[in-house]
């Protein structure tokens, strides 16, 4: 009897192991989640539980189905933790395809490094991460974190899907906060609203998405977190260490940032003398800032240390005057205490920098910064500081910090304040080449260009970067000639608040026109050629946003050897369209050639269906500006 | 005695004994005068936004309280800043390591920084307790860090600081060489001995100073003695002092095509060998054999490669049939490893974890991973050892003393049917009998009873590939052509990783964008994309553009051949070290478009690189009625070449380039 029974038990527990009934089989994916998908997310609960003592805990669930090679990072699971957050668990469990459990993570395998950045001297950010390093695919690993937060300043954002190759089955956000502290947030892509439930002192919000497919990745899209369904959350109240804050308005989280500034601006009895020396005889006031500010750029140079609090506080003004560094927030801080011993007044500006300028959610104040930089309004126009350049010029911002929002802060609070668009007329590229060609199809060039504003930003960093004979180096790889040489180079810096570069270079390219037989071939657009060439999509989904406006004007003298008749002449190109202009047309005068180019590019945002005309836009330019010129010998 | 001078004399001693009128350091810590501010220039680099003054260093063997020795280094540097791209040098990075039992620690440092006011020399100290930070990177290592303050253009930076390690057996190497110019650049090391260290030296230039001076030195040890009494012992021995000093070393760059920077810095390195009396004789390093055979031996290495295990026969039976040949047999193992197991680690030499543990993750370091590969084909019978050698990225080995160090990578040799072969299971899409471009690197050593040393050699991997391209006339002006091509293999496998990770889709849209916007393409195929064991092929259909101007351009390599000189930089100054050899050969046949006639053809050319034919460039075109054919084949033997033969490659490419870029004419019939 028993015998038999126990047959029974075993013939049944391996046919539910050949049924496979675990919760992440693979079968259980609706098909539509696989397609051009490398991991799916099986399932996600964020749970973020606010006390009224402002910490917190972060419960962090998730199952991810690795289909292939493509899907191998998710394998990966990481916990970051500093002096404010510390993780107190980590659990982690493999499935093979048919959601059978192969194993449970082991402690000793979970890897504890150092999350520094490069950049920093010191920072504490660390992190804990672990992967099952399996290959078998598909197969399942689930991921089980805790974390706990002292100060609530920083809540989890919900980007389910987080990146467009990975689809989701099923994901949820639950924040939990009292009652007493409700919660702020922004949301894109989600249809309804979050169901919000009060239980007892406490308010619960829960969003939830099930069958995210994958989307295809698109040219010049808006940031990824606007392209999908994503949530911001924030609370009205929020702590950082002994410090309250409140993200009730801008002006609220403005006066926050202050007041962790507030009185550390106090300058040594020298630092305040040097600032009387250099502008008390000045009358002109952005005279003194330029003055001011180069002292502080010969004085000082950028370390970044982010311990604690202080990721958030700068170094005091003192501190600044005795180290001679500091990172953004301390330079600022000690840049505004100079000016303000001059009797300027300057503003302490929280910014988001990088390349993406539409990163900032206006519509939620919160902490959504990662730079400071200093605004002086002036009675005509403010002029603008970037503290941890020891070499750009004053009042330039660049493309790091320009054109979008920012948080200027002062005794009252904050203000949102846009900082300067360099547009199409000041980002210039204007280039004069007078060259030869010899007999055997040799090149040699004079090149004269002007670069403004954000069309100077690469060259301006070479130049100042790199010493002579690398800044040689750089040049003899840089243009895009199959063989050329740099004979000579030389810049001349205008240091204005919307800086030039004025370039010569004197190039040489062997073979540059092609001489085969009794025909030359030569393409008149030497160095100017533009690159953009996109892979026509049909179905675009999201805007178009095209980033940096600019100008290109060229005007190119070709001579070449006697005795050649033009054969083939590429045709004028006239474009005129939303996105830009351009021009190009070529004439003959006996030996020489002169070809002239013209292409403003504009910014903005188009709709999706104006990819097809932006593409075709782009094509035309990427033509004209290889088209070639076929000489032949007369006979 | 004589055995040890013998290993000995080969590097220092009575040989070297190389002095100048300099030889002592310019400078010494604290003595820094308004006259040093002075040289705005430095006639070693002109251009140079810092010019290290000084870098010294000594290292002297002591006895320690744990019963044994210590090495202690001292290292004093002076750096002059002369503009701001200087500054980096005045971040200071020290990293030290500790397994838990032994330790490297870090005393006695004192950084100053020094600037000139008014004629006056100002000095700024580094706060050690505010300003010294500890970056703990894993478990065993970790970084002190700090950064000199009240740096400007100008300021003149020293430092000093002691390390000690319980590392005997390796003191740190020295790096004569960096990223600046050094004017001053030694170390001296002070040897006992009963200690023979061997000194491995690499670099191309000379010894300003080279010495061995005699001392005698008092040695004292305690030990702690566990839970008995501890125990003092002390003694006097001499000591050498061996002495290395360069004068004006220049800052050294990395450059393309190079295996790694490592190989070229000119640097010393250290080795301990044995030790003797007053000592216990005990020889540290071993004949290649013992050394093997140790290691074979060893838990973490080759322990149960031979032992009886049953989870490799279970596996086996799992895999295997029992009834193949050797060869098919061999092939199924290594493919069940590869398809299998995950890297976890690309630098490996010795196992973290036992082969039955490795077996059961189904993940492991790359050490790891092939001695299961090797202990599988052992339990087959299949004769197998492992290789250790030193990846590209990882320098050179020494071939003559078997410093285990500098191993970082482990493969498998099998024997089948009397031939060799190599085996690497780590790499998911590496075919049976290849081994990754990372392996080729010189020399390398297999762990076998004799333990002979192999050549892997880049010069020995050649790329093959063939292109055939047809062009017909397809009636109404359309002109066509279709596109076989096999590349080589490592490009095939660069090409499956690209589809792996984006698709073939990707391939087809990548190749359409190379070909120029005015060609369709169809029927787009890759063969061979899972027989790992050779190249893949790819094929496509191309349709031009109506062909109805009076006068057509076509280049006949159709989006194939060299557009870019890969030599850009106009010098060289270290050896040129491409991955392989390779040999390229493109065919084309194509009709004269319906309506043309052929105006003007490029012609046909040879181009050697050398006498002998190191390079070679055939540039083969012909007309015959309405078809024309072409062959175009760039080969090189040899995948290293030195310095002085740059500019020969550089002007060969560039001939290549022009060569490849020369259009056929066509013209209307009227």
């Amino acid at each position: 009897m028993t015998k038999v029974f126990l047959l029974a038990i075993s013939f049944f527990s391996s046919l539910v192991s050949l049924a496979g009934d675990g919760v992440y089989n693979v079968s259980l994916i609706p098909e539509v989640l696989l397609k051009n998908a490398g991991a799916v997310k099986r399932m996600e609960v964020i749970e973020f539980e606010i006390s009224e003592s402002n910490s917190a805990t972060l419960r962090h669930k998730v199952a991810y189905t690795i289909l292939n090679e493509q899907g191998d990072r998710w394998a990966f699971f990481q916990a970051g933790y500093d002096r404010l957050r510390s993780v107190s668990s980590f659990e982690g469990t493999l499935y093979d395809a048919q959601g059978n459990k192969l194993k449970n993570l082991k402690k000793g395998d979970i890897k504890d490094e150092s999350g520094m950045d490069d950049a920093s001297l010191a920072d504490d950010n660390r992190v804990k991460w672990h992967s099952f390093f399996y290959k078998v695919y598909p197969y399942t690993v689930e991921y089980e974190v805790v974390v706990k937060y002292k100060g609530t300043m920083f809540l989890p954002d919900w980007i389910p899907q987080e990146k467009n190759t990975m689809s989701v089955q099923q994901s949820r956000l639950v924040v939990i906060c009292p009652a007493t502290n409700p919660l702020r947030f922004q949301s894109y892509h989600y249809e309804s609203k979050p169901v919000i439930t009060e239980s007892g002192r406490n308010k619960s919000y829960e969003w939830e998405v099930k069958n995210l497919a994958t989307v295809e990745e698109e040219y010049a899209s808006p940031a990824w977190y606007r392209q999908t369904t994503s949530v911001f959350p924030v609370t009205e109240k929020f702590s950082l260490e002994d410090y309250q804050g409140s993200n009730a308005s801008w002006s609220d989280f403005g006066k926050f940032v202050f007041d962790l500034k507030s009185n550390r601006d106090a300058l040594p009895a020298n630092i305040k003398q040097k600032v009387h020396e250099l502008t008390d005889h000045v009358n002109n006031t952005n005279e003194k800032i330029k003055l001011l500010y180069e002292y502080m750029q010969q004085n000082t140079r950028y370390i970044s240390i982010q311990l604690g609090v202080g990721g958030w506080q700068p170094f005091d003004a003192k501190f600044v005057a005795e180290k001679k560094y500091g990172d953004c927030k301390a330079l600022s801080n000690f840049m505004s205490a100079l000016l303000k011993e001059a009797g300027i007044r300057s503003l302490y500006t929280v910014i988001n920098a990088g390349g993406n300028n539409d990163y900032l959610i206006k519509d939620l104040p919160s902490s959504q910064f990662n730079h400071v930089i200093l605004m002086v309004p002036q009675a005509k126009d403010t002029v603008w500081l970037e503290c941890t350049s020891q070499i750009l010029p004053a009042g330039y911002l660049g493309n790091f910090t320009s054109d979008r929002y920012a948080l200027a802060v002062d005794e009252n609070g904050g203000t949102l304040v846009r900082t300067p668009v360099y547009g199409y007329k000041e980002n210039l590229q204007v280039r004069n080449i007078k060259a030869t060609i010899n007999e055997t199809g040799n090149l040699d060039a004079q090149i004269f260009t002007r670069y403004k504003a954000e069309q100077q930003d690469r060259l301006f960093q070479v130049i100042k970067g790199l010493s002579k004979d690398k800044l040689m180096e750089f040049l003899k790889e840089d243009i895009e000639l199959a063989t050329y040489d740099i004979k000579s180079f030389h810049y001349d810096e205008v240091k204005t608040f919307v800086p030039e570069i004025k370039e010569t270079l004197e190039l040489v390219a062997d073979n540059y026109a092609t001489v085969s037989g009794k025909r030359l071939f030569l393409i008149p657009n030497i160095i100017s050629r533009s690159h953009r060439k996109l892979k026509v999509n049909e179905s675009r989904k999201n805007d178009i946003v095209l980033g940096m406006a600019y100008t290109d004007m060229d005007t190119t003298a070709i001579q070449i050897p006697d005795g050649y008749k033009a054969e083939s002449i590429p045709q004028d190109v006239a474009l005129n369209s939303k996105f830009g202009n351009y021009q190009s047309a070529l004439k003959i005068n006996g030996n020489t050639i002169v070809y002239t180019r013209q292409f403003e590019c504009f910014n903005g945002s188009f709709p999706p269906a104006d990819f097809a005309a932006l593409a075709k836009f782009y094509e035309t330019i990427y033509k004209a500006d290889r088209a070639k010129l076929v000489f032949v010998k007369n006979q | 005695m004589f055995q040890k001078h013998f290993i000995f004399g080969l590097f220092c001693l009575i040989a070297f004994q190389i002095s100048s009128a300099q030889d002592k350091p310019p400078v010494k810590f604290g003595d820094v005068s308004a006259k040093d501010f002075e040289t705005k220039v430095y006639s070693i680099d002109s251009n140079a936004s810092a010019v290290v003054i000084a870098d010294v260093g000594s290292c002297t063997v002591e006895g320690n309280r744990k019963g044994w020795f210590s090495v202690l280094t001292k290292h004093y540097k002076r750096v002059h800043i002369l503009n701001k791209n200087g500054y980096d040098l005045a971040n200071v990075s020290i990293r030290l390591f500790s397994n838990g039992e032994d330790e490297e620690i870090l005393e006695k440092l004192k950084a100053i920084t020094y600037n000139l006011e008014g004629g006056k020399v100002v000095e700024t100290k580094l706060d050690n307790k505010s300003g010294v930070f500890e970056d703990k990177l894993d478990k065993k290592n970790k970084i002190k860090k700090f950064t000199f303050p009240n740096i400007k253009e100008g300021s003149i930076l020293e430092f000093e600081y002691t390390t000690t390690s319980d590392f005997i057996n390796t003191p740190d190497p020295w790096e004569f060489q960096g990223a600046y110019p050094r004017l001053w650049s030694e170390f001296t090391f002070n040897v006992p001995v009963f200690f023979n260290y061997t000194f491995l030296t690499q670099g191309y230039l000379p010894y300003t100073v080279r010495t061995a001076k005699e001392e005698i030195t008092n040695f004292n040890i305690t030990d702690p003695g566990g839970t008995g009494p501890s125990a003092h012992y002390s003694f006097s021995s001499r000591v050498i002092a061996n002495r290395w000093a360069i004068k004006d070393v220049p800052a050294l760059k990395e450059e393309s095509y190079t295996t790694t920077v490592d190989n070229h810095i000119q640097k010393i390195a250290f080795e301990l060998v044995e030790r003797s009396a007053p000592l216990a004789y005990y020889r540290y390093i071993e004949a290649w054999p013992k050394v093997a055979n140790n290691y074979l031996n060893y838990e973490y290495f080759g322990y149960n490669l031979t032992r009886e295990n049953n989870f490799l026969r279970d596996i086996s039976k799992s895999i295997l049939t029992g009834s193949e040949s050797k060869e098919v047999m061999s092939r199924k193992i290594f493919e069940w490893v590869r398809n299998n197991f995950t890297c976890t680690n690309y630098h490996r030499v010795l196992m973290d974890h036992g082969l039955k543990a490795v077996a059961k993750a189904k993940s492991g370091t790359v050490a790891e991973i092939n001695l299961l590969l090797t202990a599988l084909l052992l339990d087959n019978k299949i004769e197998a050892d492992p290789v250790v050698l030193s990846t590209r990225s990882n320098g050179f080995a020494y071939s003559i003393f078997p410093l285990m160090s500098q191993y970082d990578y482990v493969i498998c040799r099998a024997k089948i049917n009397d031939k060799y072969i190599m085996l690497d299971a780590s790499e998911p899409q590496m075919g049976y009998g290849f081994l990754p471009l990372r392996c080729y690197n010189g020399y390398a050593r297999v762990m076998s009873k004799m333990a002979p040393a192999i050549d892997l050699l880049a010069d020995s991997v050649s790329e093959t590939k063939s292109t055939l391209v047809f062009v017909v006339n397809e009636g109404n002006g359309k002109y066509a052509g279709s596109m076989q091509q096999t590349p080589g293999y490592y490009e095939s496998l660069d090409i499956r990783d690209k589809i792996k990770s984006k698709g073939v889709e990707q391939l087809q849209k990548d190749i359409k964008s190379a070909f120029g916007s005015d060609v369709e393409i169809s029927n787009f195929g890759v063969d061979s994309l899972k027989n790992l064991d050779g190249p893949i092929g790819i094929h496509y259909d191309f349709m031009l553009d109506d062909v109805t101007e009076d006068i057509v351009y076509i280049n006949p390599l159709f989006g194939e051949g060299y557009k870019d000189n890969p030599f850009k930089s106009a010098e060289r100054k270290y050896p040129i070290e491409m991955p392989y050899a390779m040999d390229e050969t493109y065919t084309l046949q194509m009709e004269v478009p319906q309506g043309y006639i052929v105006d003007e053809l490029p012609k046909s050319m040879v181009l050697k690189l050398n006498e002998q034919e190191d390079g070679l460039f055939e540039y083969r075109l012909s007309h015959y009625g309405e078809s024309i054919s072409m062959r175009c084949r760039l080969v090189f033997k040899k995948a290293n070449f030195l310095p002085e033969e740059y500019e020969l490659l550089r002007e060969f490419f560039s001939m290549v380039v022009k060569k490849q870029s020369e259009q056929i004419v066509f013209k209307k019939k009227k």
